[in-house]
């Protein structure tokens, strides 16, 4: 039983109820009514919105929004590029792969977040620190996807463009790019989450400036109205580019679907 | 990406790159303060498995690991089970558990601290969050995606709802199941991780960053490779399991990425 693409799931599943949302403002109505008062831990919903609108006042919130998005954005762009495109070189040479094969394998297994104090020691803190590990860490699994779906590309299609008498770039334009999309799309699914995560856990670490960063510092201060209230904003940056991805890769895949053929092996 | 019995090419390369990193460090080819030779990081890992260190914290994370390894597959599965077999459950609640899914679980580590201060509950709160939902979506997918003529089966068979759960509904979607949990495995190693390195002082998280903090990169190092070794061989125990618990499963799943 090969794992379903999650918007498979979504599909069959048709999307979820909105009566769904129910239970979930329900549980904040009643926590904003029962309101334990004097609680430092549990501040109710309201209070939530006035821990942020004191950071957005200040202008913080803004700028430490704008520094994570262009970490996240810079980053996915570049492994997807970098990822892409070594993909789809080891891919298609078999000696690439074999010689590869085990230090590629290594890197795939590694905890993403050791990576980062491996770079805080050899580059230290520098401006371009996040955006050396969100890249390192995002490019494996778009790389190791477009790699294995390229290498299980069927003779057939190769005998195809020897029948075509396709040369090498057209072989890559009309063949191989576009039986890799699919493939290409999964490991990009797998990166985006990821890309998140380590965004926010180089901030918390290092103190660079983001909504990691902040988040850690209302926390510190025992300002708990702030860091419920940024972690919806996190939650909605999450649903956002989440739901973004979900769309771009729908159009994606109706423009070059996934064919049997040669997405065996992924 | 299977690598054959032996593989000499990539051996080699390894190899390679160890050598090449060796020379350049000890030439001063490479302009790093502080990346140690690998010579270097071998004598540290001797250092701390003599000291004891790395036993110690490898206990630490381990058991967090199999505690929320455990703890999210069965809330994950349980979740998954109702949300599979219940309209209802998918119609009413759904939506409010999509809506928490994307929610990147690092986020919750500042509430978590701020809830239960430097402790394994904050370690295990924040692992168990993120590791539920792989586990719940591939269970509410492997049992709402039995096929309609097994349903047939067991209504022919007059078989009582709970026989029909245990002997056609869970095997149907074992598969599915298994592959939430050795999913799930990935993400607990992870949040582990990350949630010693910020949330919970111990264990081995911990060590990389106070290694750094320390400015010993050989340990650190020693660290970082050790992790990497335990994350593949956490992950190869699993999908030995899997291929004798299910012998056609073990093919498919050798091809994931």
């Amino acid at each position: 039983m090969p794992r379903r693409a999650p918007w498979l799931t979504a599909l069959s599943f048709g999307l979820p109820s909105l009566r769904g949302l129910l239970p979930l403002l329900l549980l904040l109505v009643i926590w904003q009514v029962i309101d334990p008062q004097g609680s430092p831990y549990f501040p109710p919903p309201s209070a939530w919105w006035t821990g942020l609108a004191t950071l957005m006042r200040s202008g913080r919130l803004l700028s430490a929004l704008g520094a994570t998005l262009t970490t996240f954005g810079a980053a996915i762009a570049l492994a997807c590029a970098i990822g892409g495109l070594a993909g789809l070189l080891i891919g298609r040479s078999r000696a690439a792969r074999r010689a590869l094969g085990p230090l590629l394998e290594f890197c795939r297994g590694l905890p993403p977040p050791v990576i980062v104090p491996v770079a805080v020691l050899l580059l230290g803190y520098v401006e371009s620190l996040k955006l050396v590990i969100v890249v390192l860490v995002a490019v494996w699994p778009i790389l190791l996807n477009t790699a294995s779906s390229t290498a299980a590309l069927s003779d057939l299609l190769g005998e195809v463009s020897q029948t075509l008498r396709l040369g090498r770039l057209a072989t890559l334009r009309k063949i191989v790019v576009p039986s890799a999309v699919p493939a290409f799309l999964v490991g990009l699914r797998g990166a985006v989450p990821l890309a998140i995560i380590i965004t926010l856990l180089v901030e918390m670490l290092t103190s660079l400036p983001g909504i990691g960063s902040l988040i850690v510092i209302s926390q510190r201060q025992f300002h708990s109205a702030e860091v419920y209230g940024l972690l919806i904003v996190v939650g909605l940056v999450g649903f956002v580019l989440n739901g973004a991805f979900v769309i771009i890769e729908g159009m994606l895949l109706s423009r070059w679907p996934p064919r049997a053929s040669y997405v065996q092996g992924t | 990406m299977r690598t054959d019995s032996i593989n000499i090419p990539g051996t080699v390369t390894l190899l390679a790159v160890a050598a090449a990193w060796e020379a350049s460090v000890r030439t001063g080819l490479v302009t790093f303060e502080y990346l140690p030779a690998p010579s270097a990081i071998v004598v540290a890992f001797a250092e701390i498995v003599r000291s004891g260190e790395l036993l110690a914290n490898t206990a630490h994370t381990l058991r967090s690991i199999m505690i929320g390894w455990v703890l999210a597959c069965l809330i994950g599965g349980v979740l998954g089970l109702v949300f599979g077999l219940s309209a209802f459950a998918r119609r009413y609640f759904l939506a409010s558990l999509e809506v928490l899914r994307p929610l990147p679980a690092i986020a919750f580590l500042p509430v978590a601290l701020l809830l239960f201060n430097f402790s394994l509950t904050t370690e295990l709160v924040v692992m168990v969050y993120a590791s539920i939902w792989p586990m719940f979506i591939n269970a509410m997918g492997g049992i709402s995606n039995v096929a309609a003529r097994l349903h047939d089966v067991s209504l022919t068979l007059k078989l009582s709802p709970m026989q029909t759960l245990v002997k056609v509904l869970l095997p149907a979607a074992a598969p599915a199941i298994l592959v939430g949990a050795r999913l799930c495995l990935g993400t607990t190693l992870v949040m582990a991780i990350i949630a010693e390195m910020i949330g919970n002082p111990h264990g081995l998280g911990y060590a990389v960053v106070s290694a750094l903090q320390a400015i010993q990169p050989e340990q650190m190092f020693a660290y970082v490779l050790f992790i990497g070794f335990l994350a593949i061989a956490l992950n190869g125990c699993l999908m030995l399991a899997a291929r004798r618990l299910l012998p056609a499963y073990g093919r498919e799943a050798a091809n994931h990425i």
